[in-house]
């Protein structure tokens, strides 16, 4: 009746193309963290963090699979990563050695390990609790979390409350980024065909969902053990770089890092979930790093703190106003927004002097930037979330098409 | 084709339904009117296995379907637009429509997406937009396709006409009309009682929870209470 809306394809060569471009960034990538470690050699701390931020690339991509595509409130994410790095570890302790295999194949033979046990972990927690309503997932994977972490704590054979070390120590900068990159391959796929479908359904409306004939159960039980999975094989690559895992490695403040990540992110964003994970993981380490031009630890004083302080309070309310009351061109928007940015650092200076006046404060001796470390990393997440609600990326996400777009002027459609 | 037999449904300690007993033949339209909280919704949430009753019986082609769970009720062929349309606003009107066909394997759903969308030229148009910038009646008629999507035997409508313009409800019961021409089985629950009796071939009265009148359309359009109380007097 109308041809001009035809139901179409997507072309074949548009499909594949993609797939290909990102298959060789992957292998370019993966390849470029494993080289990096010739030129970082003499910064082992840095190369350490890029390498250890790919797992949490994998964590908070995979919860968000479960929290932000499914829209299942987990938050004892760490028990699944514990559960892989456990069971791998204490496998490569007690059979590594009667095994004719080199270490990295044996590596990737214990991270399918490590998921598997995951897997069944979350499906022995997810099954009864998916079927439930609610809060109750968040409640029983909070308390799950911290129960597999009391079991490690007592048994013995694991190390106990001291930790198990594992040897041999098997480094794998490139396969710790692999997983990454599938995990959030994975996840894409899904999201971007018809089989994840069912899952952004259950997200929107699960009554709706069951009505079209989505087993509503074995879709959310399906997204919690992909994501466990992802957890475990994560806690495999940990077990084996460290080389010594205790089970305060895997405490609750991980699981809410990792939460903390896919919020700030956008819930449902894989994009969102990758750059967050980067960015917190990276952010305290950073500050952890800063030193004076001397080599001195950075000491913040009280009154640039009392400063800062203030100045973030009155840049969130300015920039809240002008988000909320000024409709203009998004470039407009932006300059507001630069202004308001530019306005508060003035502000900082000018409270910063004020308080230096103030007697007492001025003879303070402030406070070393590393004591402040998750101070600052609250702060930001504080502003974050009252400026941008539904996360930074919201449910946007990277292609290749948005990349070419930014370069290649579009071409006038026909009308 | 579907029969419900003395079907009892609580929520906690609320009785919704009270030994409620219908059915509907092949190739018809059945209208089930009532005013607000009488219990319609309820009734075809229990159809489609989204609540469970407590007691009582419904059968669909001479199987019983109480306790099956909801997408195997799919699959045997019983579709439902819900109440407040339900559609999925995130997603474009085109995987509102895959989603419909969720439960199908065949390869016939390119066929009948094309089929659906010769009826519903409106919708068609919209296919690659995100649903929730439908206006209200086309979001309606999404629901609808989206149930349709299914190739249901029974398609069960939940106030489709609630909050349209008239010339939309019109619309919308004549697209009812036309459906069932055309051979689908229609299990219509309505507020708009004088609509509902119109275009049905038979019909229920529902009060809180009870059956208190049924028969044909067009007798209960004539019907004295049913005047007073759901026809404006
Ligand atoms: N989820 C629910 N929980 C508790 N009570 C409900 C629920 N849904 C409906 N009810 C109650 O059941 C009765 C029937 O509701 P419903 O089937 O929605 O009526 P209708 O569709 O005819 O307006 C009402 O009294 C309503 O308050
Ligand atoms: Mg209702």
């Amino acid at each position: 009746m109308n041809p001009a809306v035809e139901i179409q394809k997507p072309s074949l060569l548009k499909f594949w193309g993609s797939r290909v471009i990102s298959a060789i960034a992957a292998i370019a990538f993966c390849a470029g963290i494993q080289s990096l470690g010739g030129p970082l050699a003499d910064n082992e701390f840095l190369y350490r963090i890029i390498v250890l931020s790919g797992l949490y690339v994998t964590l908070a991509v995979s919860l968000n699979l479960i929290n932000g595509i499914t829209g299942q409130f987990s938050i004892g994410h760490a028990a699944f990563y514990q559960v892989g790095a456990y069971t791998a570890g204490y496998l490569t302790v007690r059979m590594f050695s009667t095994q004719q295999i080199g270490e990295v194949p044996w590596l990737i033979l214990m991270c399918l390990v490590g998921a598997a046990a995951a897997a069944i972990t979350g499906l022995i927690v997810g099954l009864p609790s998916l079927r439930l309503k609610g809060d109750y997932l968040a409640i029983v994977t909070l308390g799950f979390g911290e129960i597999i972490r009391i079991i490690a704590i007592n048994i013995d054979e694991v190390g106990g409350a001291y930790g198990l070390s594992i040897v041999p120590k098997i480094q794998s900068p490139w396969l710790i980024w692999a997983l990454a990159i599938l995990c959030i391959a994975v996840c894409r796929n899904l999201l971007k065909t018809a089989h994840g479908l069912p899952f952004l359904a259950v997200r929107e409306d699960e009554v709706a969902s069951s009505a079209m004939g989505v087993s509503t159960t074995k879709i959310k039980v399906t997204a919690f053990v992909i994501g466990s999975s992802f957890a475990g094989a994560a806690g495999a690559l940990l077990a084996h770089y460290e080389a010594f895992i205790t089970p305060d490695m895997f405490k609750m403040e991980v699981s809410f890092i990792v939460l903390t990540m896919v919020v700030i992110g956008g819930t449902g964003s894989i994009t969102g979930s990758t750059v967050a994970a980067l960015a917190l993981f990276l952010l305290p380490e950073w500050l952890r790093g800063l030193k004076e031009a001397n080599g001195d630890a950075l000491v913040v004083s009280a009154p640039q703190l009392l400063g800062a302080t203030l100045a973030i309070i009155a840049y969130i309310a300015l920039a809240r106003r002008v988000r909320d009351h000024y409709h203009g061109k998004p470039i407009q928007k932006a300059g507001f927004q630069f202004g308001v940015a530019a306005a508060s650092l003035v502000l900082f200076f000018l409270f910063k002097a004020v308080f230096a006046q103030i007697g007492g404060l001025a003879g303070h001796e402030g406070w070393e930037i590393n004591s402040l470390r998750m101070a600052i990393f609250a702060a930001v997440l504080i502003v974050i979330m009252l400026l941008r609600p539904q996360g930074v990326f919201g449910h946007h996400e990277f292609s290749w098409a948005w990349l070419k777009s930014l370069f290649v002027k579009k071409k006038q459609e026909a009308s | 084709m579907l029969q419900v037999n003395g079907l009892n449904v609580f929520y906690g300690a609320i009785q919704a339904l009270n030994d409620v007993t219908l059915e509907v033949q092949e190739g018809e339209v059945v209208s089930i009117i009532g005013s607000n909280g009488a219990g319609k919704s309820t009734l075809l949430r229990s159809i489609s296995g989204l609540n469970r009753p407590r007691t009582g019986e419904i059968k669909f082609l001479d199987e019983t379907i109480v306790g099956v769970s909801a997408d195997k009720i799919v699959d045997k062929g019983i579709s439902q637009s819900p109440e407040g349309r339900r559609i999925f606003t995130n997603m474009t009107v085109r995987e509102n429509l895959q989603l419909g066909a969720f439960s199908r394997k065949d390869n016939e759903i390119e066929s009948d997406l094309e089929k659906v969308m010769d009826r519903f030229p409106r919708v068609r148009e919209r296919l690659k937009q995100s649903a929730g910038t439908l206006s209200g009646g086309e979001q309606q008629m999404l629901a609808i396709c989206r149930a349709l999507m299914s190739n249901p035997k029974l398609l069960l409508l939940d106030e489709p006409s609630m909050g349209l313009a008239p010339n939309l409800v019109t619309e919308i019961f004549s697209i009812i009309k036309e459906l069932n021409d055309e051979g689908t089985t229609i299990l219509l629950v309505e507020q708009n009682a004088h609509r509902a009796l119109e275009v049905a071939h038979r019909a229920y009265v529902l009060e809180t929870g009870k059956v208190v009148l049924s028969g044909d359309g067009s007798d209960l359009l004539e019907d004295d209470r049913v005047k007073e109380y759901y026809l404006g007097g």
